[in-house]
């Protein structure tokens, strides 16, 4: 009897291991929209939000921008469609656009390959041509028509969305010959004369968003860092305010819930962090102690020792990714930078626009490049002095952003906290990534725009926000189906 | 003839999934499966060259060869996206035992069996595809051992282990290709020989009680030249292409960690016997896994991510019925403290606490032969981990393991 109790309990154990479901399951909770409501999601923003990358703007870019990225994992938790003004497929190379075709050898001796990059100029959306000078024309792109849902534009600042003159292409500096009106707006916006806010009203009105995103105020920063503080101008705090908060109502107006985005340290990409290892390697190596350099936007000259160039063993001046083409020209005479931003500054004129720069700036171009008389241009470099103004500028306008998304609960993503925690870099399921320029796996060629990948783990970082903020459970994207740089 | 068969074993066998703790493949007995792998504390027979050397002298002479079957499922879950299973192939671990009594008081032995290895197949579509596509990894130990029976009551032993293995890993290169297949990279090496030991102590105070010590050492697996493969590099574009050049060699090596383990036997009556096994395991010694090679790979001449284990411990409980005298039951469970620690989990071996359970019987068909069969559940604790110090993939992990066994025993 004995034996047949354990006997029979042996086989009851067998019997119920072996019952157990065979295969191991992972509870997952079903996504959830949380306390928001994603049925109408409108995005706000600028070349970022548009999809911008590789220095223009293209289809499939677009296809891969972070709002699109968001409208399709918003699809799980009742999301709708999202347009965007997508190129055609016969014209999908947009504005044209950077690609990678080689490596030639490191600028310095035993340095990184340089990259050699082409720029893309079949399948263009190009409608006409328009300009003072038909030899330096502004190009106009194919309409796009009708309402969408991606109202990022390429170059919107927060400064300027109420400007009634960026659709215009008639709309040029008399003097200098040089375009005041966005051709990226120009092509989506609804007439010559509607501002960027009508445009966001318009569409508003048209989607009535239960949900929105908005990413814009990096250019009110960011414009003036690229060009070295040398043109272009830092937002002021009260317009930027006043019009953030205008351009927030607009958004709020149906009780839409959102998220919005801070101004990410604009210094940190690898347009600015990429160049100026390679110039300080490169004078150091020729024995060059210090180059002349221009500074602000005076006629001021400073001399800049080698050791202030910002490298990862120490230093401070920023060199611009658009200063590699001039670096070859230090120490030798020759005006090439002065000739080529006579063409950006004054394509009305650029012999004029010449005159006035050598003039102005007391340039003497059969002197050496890097010289006191043919000084290092401002425009190539931002000193300690303009960075620190740019960063407080900075801080005080992801303020206005914060207390904005704070006194009308929306969810905020931190985008200058993030790109300053991966500074170092991070590993992410066997791929690592930084701000580095191409081996980064994030940036673009361009350097300040994100790759596609990039753009969807920012998508990740936005859903993390709006998970947290309305208690959603929104699904990830899987960053490991888009693509980083292909190499050549 | 004994050689023949280890040979035969050696070559057509694979080791087992690592089910333990790590890459850990605690199934060394039969009979001891069954009991919740207790052991230290025991005279198990054959098998005491692994679990105690010190007991193998009371053991009768004879031979013991025995296998298992790991049918082993692990479902994925990416940060929220969706789930992923590894179908792994079956891992059949195995173990060899001959004892022989030199005289009253000193036996020698010989053991072969398979203490770790992991094989774990995720394929190449899945979300972690760039840190892992398959791994296999293989380690046989083969052991000569003495043993003293000092007094009545104490005995000792020694063995030193001669190790041999393999290590083969594949995954996603993490390189944009022009379309078409993904690239992929395959390390595959043999490794030197390395030596260890194994030490133990047998201890019965009466005759209901027994205890036993055991100490079995740390074993470095050495790759030196092992060869990097490629695969799908013809869609990568020429400059990419550089980046990978023919005929590189890895180096890398791998610590299996000392095991010292503490186990009491109690005869609790003539038919009933309890055990019970504590074990730690060092596992603090795999603090990275590096590879160093000969040619740039991607641009790195290696390739290190940290693993930085902690040392663990197992508790074992085990009991053994002797429902006559030629049939006896057994069953047991155990808990295994996993070495990996938070933000360090990895596809290779996505571990977390597991709990086992066992059941086992044997049988006498007549004085000289007899047969041990075992079955263990192991499930393994749902585990969700960034693996952001790891150069792993995030998400959550869970396990689990069925494990029949055989064993053919033959005494004189």
């Amino acid at each position: 009897m004995k034996n047949f109790v354990y006997k029979s309990g042996m086989l009851a154990l067998f019997a119920g291991v072996l019952l157990t479901s065979c295969d191991p399951e992972i509870d997952v909770a079903e996504p959830t929209s949380g306390t928001a409501d994603f049925s109408s999601y409108v995005a706000v923003g600028n070349s970022l939000t548009a999809g911008y990358a590789d220095g223009g703007l293209y289809l499939e870019g677009q296809l891969s921008s972070y709002p699109a990225l968001l409208a399709q994992q918003f699809q799980a938790v009742g999301g709708g469609d999202f347009t965007q003004s997508l190129f055609t497929e016969a014209q999908r190379n947009g504005t044209g656009y950077l690609r990678l075709v080689g490596f030639g050898a490191p600028a310095i001796p035993g340095g990184s390959p340089t990259p050699i990059t082409e720029a893309v100029k079949t399948e263009l959306a190009i409608r006409a041509a328009v300009g003072p000078n038909p030899k330096l024309p502004v190009f106009l792109y194919t309409k796009f028509t009708g309402n969408v849902n991606n109202l990022g534009v390429p170059d919107m600042r927060i400064s300027e969305i109420k400007n009634n003159n960026l659709a215009n292409p008639q709309n040029f500096d008399p003097q200098t010959g040089r375009a005041l009106f966005f051709p990226q707006f120009e092509r989506v916006a609804a007439t010559a004369q509607q501002s960027y806010l009508e445009y966001v009203q318009a569409n508003v009105d048209a989607a009535e968003p239960t949900f929105f995103s908005n990413w814009l105020g990096n250019n009110d920063v960011l414009t003036y860092a690229t060009s070295g503080a040398f043109s272009s101008t830092l937002t002021d705090v009260a317009t930027f305010q006043a019009n953030y908060s205008e351009l927030i109502d607009v958004l709020t107006a149906n009780n839409a819930k959102g998220v919005v985005a801070t101004i990410p340290n604009v210094t940190a990409v690898p347009f600015f962090t990429t160049v100026g290892p390679t110039l300080k390697a490169g004078l150091k190596a020729k024995g060059i102690p210090a180059i002349a350099i221009l500074t602000g936007k005076t006629a001021t000259r400073v001399p800049l020792p080698v050791d202030n160039i910002k490298d990862a063993t120490g230093g401070t001046a920023l060199i611009p990714l658009t200063a590699s083409a001039y670096i070859p020209l230090l120490g030798a005479p020759g005006g090439k930078y002065w000739r080529d931003i006579s063409k950006t500054a004054f394509p009305g004129n650029p012999t004029a626009g010449l005159q006035y720069f050598l003039g102005t700036y007391g340039i003497d171009t059969t002197q050496a490049f890097g010289t006191a008389l043919n000084p290092w241009p401002s425009s190539l470099i931002l000193d300690e002095t303009e960075q620190a103004e740019i960063a407080t500028r900075t801080t005080e306008l992801n303020n206005i952003i914060k207390a904005e998304a704070q006194s009308n609960n929306l969810a905020i993503w931190d985008a200058n906290a993030y790109f300053n925690s991966i500074q170092n870099g991070f590993t992410r399921s066997g791929v690592f990534y930084s701000p580095a320029y191409i081996r980064g796996n994030l940036f673009s060629l361009d350097g300040i725009h994100p790759t596609p990948r990039g753009q969807a783990i920012m998508a990740n970082e936005f859903i993390s926000a709006i998970n947290a903020k309305y208690n959603a459970r929104i699904p990830k994207v899987d960053e490991t189906q888009y693509r980083a740089i292909v190499l050549p | 003839m004994k050689s023949k068969i280890l040979a035969l074993l050696g070559s057509t066998l694979l080791t087992g999934t690592a089910m333990a703790g790590g890459y850990q493949v605690n199934l060394a007995s039969q009979r001891q499966i069954g009991m919740g792998h207790t052991g230290t504390g025991l005279v198990t027979g054959t098998s005491s060259i692994f679990f105690n050397p010190g007991a193998m002298a009371q053991a009768r002479n004879g031979i013991t060869i025995g296998a298992s079957a790991i049918v082993s499922k692990i479902a994925y879950q990416a940060p929220d996206y969706s789930e992923t299973a590894a179908d792994n192939p079956t891992g059949t671990p195995f173990q060899v035992y001959g004892v022989y009594g030199i005289n009253d008081k000193i036996k020698v032995g010989l053991g072969v069996y398979t203490p770790f290895g992991s094989t774990v197949n995720w394929g190449s579509e899945w979300y972690g595809r760039k840190g892992l596509n398959e791994l296999s990894l293989k380690a046989i130990y083969i052991q000569p051992t003495i043993s003293y029976q000092v007094t009545d009551k104490l005995g000792i032993g020694a063995g030193v282990t001669y190790t041999i293995g393999s290590v083969n890993l594949q995954r996603t290169l993490p390189i944009e290709g022009e379309g078409g297949a993904e690239a992929g990279i395959e390390l595959d090496g043999d490794a030197k020989s390395a030596f260890g030991y194994n030490l133990g102590i047998f201890f019965q105070p009466t005759d209901k009680l027994s205890l036993g010590l055991s100490y079995r050492s740390k074993v470095d697996v050495e790759v030196e030249e092992g060869d990097v493969t490629y695969s799908n590099l013809e869609n990568l574009s020429a400059s990419a292409r550089t980046n990978f050049p023919d005929g590189a060699q890895f180096a890398a090596t791998l610590p299996l960690p000392s095991t010292l383990s503490f186990g009491i036997g109690y005869n609790a009556t003539e038919k009933l016997t309890l055990a019970v096994d504590i074990s730690r395991v060092g596992w603090s010694e795999y603090e990275e896994l590096r590879f160093d090679f000969t040619k740039p790979v991607g641009g790195n001449t290696t390739s290190a991510s940290a693993r930085n284990y902690e040392d663990t411990y197992i508790y074992r409980i085990g009991a053994e019925y002797k429902v006559t005298d030629a049939l006896a039951l057994r069953a047991g469970a155990y808990y295994d403290e996993t070495p990996v620690q938070d933000g360090y989990l990895t596809p290779e071996t996505p571990d977390a606490d597991s709990r086992g359970l066992s059941v086992g019987l044997g049988y006498s068909i007549n004085e000289n032969i007899s047969i041990d069969a075992s079955f263990l559940y192991i499930n393994k604790k749902e585990r969700t981990d960034e693996a952001n110090l790891s150069n792993g993939v995030p998400g959550t992990f869970k396990s689990i393991a069925y494990i029949p066994g055989f064993a053919l025993n033959y005494n004189f």
